[in-house]
């Protein structure tokens, strides 16, 4: 945020509530949630750091959003040096694996069952940005931004599709392989507890689909 | 398909050109086994002049042997079933002469009182050795059953009628020659002297003609090859009726050929492509497009001058006036059949053949169908129709290449049909006793039969043209099809569709073949032969209509039943 | 949910393919319910039976047991010629490769099914314009599938599929030959047809087409294993899609 801030100002000095406003331009309707402080605290703290500085307009009642803010030559180096990064936000996958395979393990949740409350919820927030986007104009530099999240958010549902279909199709051999892990020989009598456990898994599947004996093996 | 069109195409091609040389040689052969004379001299004339004119034909030093004088009495005879012919009868020696001497094929030669029959004459009559014939009142046993080249084949025996005038159709028979004297003077019947004679030249017939020429008594001389043209007389009819069928089969071969092509173009643009993008040139990709079609289309130029063969002597002798067996086709035929074969080949393949070539390997290699053009005013016309006409028509407008073919197709068959009709219509002069129709006339049966023959030929050939076209556009079009049935067409109104859009094509095809087989009468015959009575030709045109859109409309409803489900899918991916 | 707004309405449905050994259970004793106005989304991976579920529900293919109830008639018995009544009048299809007639315009592409139901040609016209319109091709309305993009095909088919105003839309994977760009304008068009009240039941395995749904039902092995209404939820605000924290 510091840093978009600071872009911002690269091009001309000016008034707190002005970058707010070409912030949230480009946000579109993400910007809306953005707190209407929070430029202010980040500006004062880019001001302490020294990369801005700021300056009473003239001839107006002295208040926080009517100082106009510029860039400081070493505002301007960080601006530069941002630009240059190639850094990239990491997705924390690795989280919700190691929730799933800990559920499995304990046995404190049904993994399947897990993964699907997750991708419930993922729905419904592509859902949201989905129809943010058909509510933009379609020339809207946000819609770009939307876009951005849709398709992450599709990234992320059918990475937990695979997860799903390997945790509902190849439980034991997750297990298995969680119990060797662990504790080498006596792998094999956890991978028969690990089946009889999953007997439960199937359970779901028949109480969700109504019926279920003969279910068709492999897709 | 092609292979059976080939055969039917080049077996009608082969017959009628290896006809006229399959008379002659039949001529020749009996020729050579009844000594067959080089000249035969006959006279209408009576007298003492005539018998020594003739005579002293025999005295000419061209002239190496002679058989006769002997008498050609002109009677009546009737068999026991009361059919009744004119017919000639030679007097002649009860011992066999050095030549014309008639070749027994059942019974023994002649003895006082008894008589032999010609074979062809024989056949019509239905007389065998054994039968009694009763020959103006009087019956005489029939002691035998013989050919001769002497004469014309039946019903050409008389060779020159009473007087020397014009003959009717007659028969041949042979009696002693007391016999023979008897039954002219018992009955005064009109007689001609005749002498046969072997020239030191066999081939030199024209120029003793030319050098015996009386003014009076008047003699004409016959000679063998006027015999044996003579003889190709009864195939007048034939040899056109093959010629011209064999060439309309080659048509309708190509059209059902050229419409199973274009059914399997899509997979043979693919194949072409696959040959490209391995590093094939284009001639070696049109090679082995076209082997294929060649392979086929000789192996049916094969099988069709087998065929041929087999079924020459029964054309090219329908009477039994002769004997010999007939070779295998000549070169002349080989050649002919083996160029229809090719064309019929080429034309088949050119088309998928150039229009693989043509298309880009990537193209080709994800094949979709060529691009439609779109005829905006057909498909304003079809908006108008009721659902099934409005899905033939656009159909057909998808192919108009195709419907071309189809209506040509019928055109052919429609033509072929009327032209069987009008010859039927004809009146028939009978081989009986002034034209009486006791006796069928040989060449007008022969005529019919090898009509009606190449028509059903021709027909059958149609009609599988007919289920091709179906059966290719119901193929071509199953993902239209599909489409209108997700759409809401009903199986009817596809099935409707479907035939409609053989039947549009069909019906100008009819009537363009009746407008030819009319056009074509008027010019040949310039309208003083029968025509087919016009009920009948429409009748024959509508049937033909009719039986196209009953046959399309199994393959139209198979197709029309075809899962929808699946064809979409299918498409999908 | 009453009986009466049901616009299709599935008991004990079971469809198998093939004889014998190979046989297998495309749709496994499904039961469903589809309100008037839902716009539902199948889901599941390829061969799970959803796309059998849908050329059940347009009478497309027959069940082997079960039954199959549009618009409170029961179709699973009735005959070809019946079946292509009820799908010209009461359903209108979407498939994945267009399916239109090649040699037909666009326009006259979207007046078939009106000429088949026996519409006559002008008010056929007239309708096929208003919906071209509508998905935004009035201007191609006489070009060719083939000089139309991927997007507008599947756009025009969509206007195919509404012109005798059926009950019911079903849609094949409506996506899933389109680059996302093309996918937005149909996405944009379900959306539109969504709010308008039309009822719809999309077969995807597109996570934008379902979460675009009112309910996603999962389906895996040729049953259902899901059932989530996606409409309703509490929104938690765009706000939480992004870190926007400073």
């Amino acid at each position: 945020m510091q840093d978009a801030v600071l872009a911002m100002l690269a091009k001309e000095p000016s008034h707190g509530y002005g970058l707010r406003a070409r912030l949230r331009q480009s946000l579109g309707p993400l910007g809306e949630s953005m707190n209407p402080g929070q430029i202010y605290v980040t500006l004062a703290r880019l001001e302490k750091a020294g990369l801005v500085v700021s300056e009473r307009a003239d001839g107006l009642p002295e208040r926080p959003d009517r100082k106009i803010y510029a860039l400081t030559p070493a505002g301007q180096q960080r601006v530069a040096a941002w630009l240059a990064e190639v850094g990239w936000p990491k997705p924390d996958l690795a989280e919700f694996h190691l929730k799933l395979v800990a559920a499995s393990a304990a046995r404190l949740a049904d993994p399947v069952e897990l993964v699907g409350a997750q991708r419930r919820e993922l729905l419904r927030r592509l859902r949201e940005a989905q129809h943010a986007i058909l509510a933009e104009a379609a020339e809207s530099k946000a819609v770009l931004l939307l876009e951005g999240v849709v398709l992450r958010l599709q990234a992320d549902l059918r990475w937990l599709e695979a997860c799903e279909q390997a945790w509902s199709r190849g439980a034991d051999a997750f297990d298995r392989a969680w119990g060797e892990g662990e504790a080498g020989a006596q792998g094999g009598a956890k991978a028969r507890g690990g089946a009889a456990a999953w007997d439960g898994v199937e359970g779901r599947f028949k109480a969700g689909g109504g019926r279920g004996d003969d279910r068709v093996e492999g897709v | 398909m092609l292979l059976l069109a080939v055969t039917v195409a080049t077996a009608t091609l082969a017959m009628g050109l290896s006809l006229r040389g399959a008379s002659d040689a039949l001529y020749v052969q009996t020729r050579a086994a009844t000594a067959g004379p080089d000249v035969v001299a006959l006279s209408g004339d009576t007298g003492r002049a005539v018998t020594s004119a003739l005579t002293g034909l025999a005295d000419d030093p061209e002239v190496v042997a002679h058989h006769g004088p002997y008498q050609i009495v002109y009677a009546d005879l009737t068999t026991r079933g009361s059919a009744t012919s004119p017919v000639v009868v030679h007097g002649f020696d009860e011992r066999p002469a050095a030549i014309n001497r008639p070749l027994l094929t059942s019974g023994r030669w002649i003895r006082p009182g008894g008589t032999v029959l010609e074979r062809g004459f024989a056949t019509e009559l239905g007389v065998k050795v054994g039968d009694r014939v009763t020959i103006e009142g009087r019956a005489y046993p029939v002691l035998g059953i013989a050919v001769t080249a002497a004469t014309s084949i039946y019903p050409w025996a008389a060779q020159i009628g009473p007087g020397g005038g014009p003959s009717n159709y007659t028969g041949l028979a042979w009696m002693t020659r007391a016999d023979a004297r008897e039954l002219a003077a018992a009955h005064d019947l009109p007689v001609t002297t005749a002498i046969d004679l072997k020239l030191k030249d066999p081939g030199a017939t024209e120029a003793f003609r030319e050098a015996h020429r009386f003014p009076a008594p008047r003699v004409n001389l016959h000679s063998w090859q006027f015999n044996a043209e003579q003889d190709a007389r009864i195939l007048r009819n034939s040899e056109p009726i093959l010629i011209v069928g064999s060439w309309l089969l080659a048509f309708l071969a190509i059209t059902g050929v050229a419409a199973l092509a274009t059914g399997r173009a899509l997979e043979q643009t693919r194949r072409a492509g696959l040959l490209k993008a391995v590093g094939a040139t284009p001639a070696l990709i049109a090679t082995v497009l076209l082997t294929e079609y060649l392979t086929l289309a000789l192996a049916g130029e094969a099988l069709g001058l087998a065929i041929a063969r087999l079924a020459m002597p029964a054309l090219a002798s329908p009477t039994a006036s002769r004997i010999g067996d007939l070779g295998g086709p000549g070169t002349g035929t080989v050649i002919a059949t083996t160029v229809l074969a090719l064309v019929v080949a080429v034309l088949s393949a050119l088309r998928p053949t150039l229009r693989a070539l043509r298309t880009a390997t990537v193209t080709a290699l994800s094949a979709a169908a060529h691009q439609p053009r779109r005829r905006p005013w057909l498909t304003a016309l079809s908006a108008l129709l009721p659902t099934p006409l409005l899905l033939g028509l656009r159909l057909t407008a998808r192919h108009p290449g195709r419907a071309v073919l189809q209506a040509g197709s019928i055109a052919t068959t429609v033509f072929a049909i009327a032209t069987l009709l009008a010859l039927f219509a004809e009146p028939v002069r009978g081989y009986g006793l002034n034209g009486s129709p006791a006796l069928p006339n040989l060449r007008d049966a022969h005529d019919r039969r090898l009509l009606l023959a190449v028509t059903a030929l021709l027909i059958v050939l149609a009609l599988v043209n007919a289920i091709t076209f179906t059966w290719t556009m119901a193929i071509e079009a199953r993902t239209n099809v599909a489409i209108a049935r997700a759409l809401g067409a009903t199986p009817g109104q596809v099935t409707a569709g479907l035939s409609a859009a053989q039947l549009l094509p069909a019906v100008p095809g009819a009537a363009l073949g009746v407008l030819l087989h009319l056009g074509l009468r008027w010019l040949l015959t310039a309208g003083n032969a029968a025509d087919a009575p016009v009920p009948w030709l429409l009748g024959a045109a509508l049937a033909t209509v009719l039986a196209t859109a009953a046959l399309t409309a199994l393959p139209a409803r198979l197709a029309a039943r075809r899962p929808v489900a699946r064809t979409l899918s299918a498409e999908a991916t | 949910m009453s009986e009466s707004s049901a616009v299709i309405q599935v008991r004990g449905l079971v469809k198998e393919h093939g004889q014998g050994e190979s046989r297998v259970r495309a749709v496994d004793e499904v039961d469903l319910e589809v309100p008037q106005g839902e716009m539902l989304a199948v889901m599941g991976p390829s061969g799970c039976g959803k796309s059998t579920l849908l050329h059940l529900l347009g009478g497309l293919e027959r069940p082997t047991r079960g039954e199959v109830w549009v618009a409170g008639r029961r179709i699973d018995g009735l005959s070809e010629r019946a079946l292509a009544r009820l799908r010209r009048r009461s359903v209108g299809f979407v498939f994945q490769a267009f399916h239109l007639v090649e040699e037909l315009s666009a326009a006259e592409n979207v007046e078939l099914p009106a000429l088949l139901a026996g519409g006559s040609p002008r008010q056929a016209r007239r309708r096929a314009g208003v919906l071209l319109e509508r998905v935004g091709l009035a201007a191609r309305a006489r070009h060719l599938p083939s000089q139309l993009s991927g997007g507008q095909r599947q756009r025009v088919a969509i206007a195919r599929a509404l012109v005798n105003e059926p009950l019911v839309v079903l849609a094949d994977e409506p996506t899933g030959n389109l680059d996302s760009a093309a996918s937005l304008e149909v996405l944009r068009i379900f959306e539109e047809l969504r709010a308008a009240g039309q009822t719809l039941v999309i077969v995807t395995h597109d996570e934008r087409v379902a979460a675009g749904a009112d309910r996603l039902i999962s389906m895996r092995d040729g049953m259902f294993v899901d059932d989530t209404r996606l409409a309703g939820a509490t929104p938690r605000g765009l706000g939480d899609l992004l870190n926007l924290d400073g």
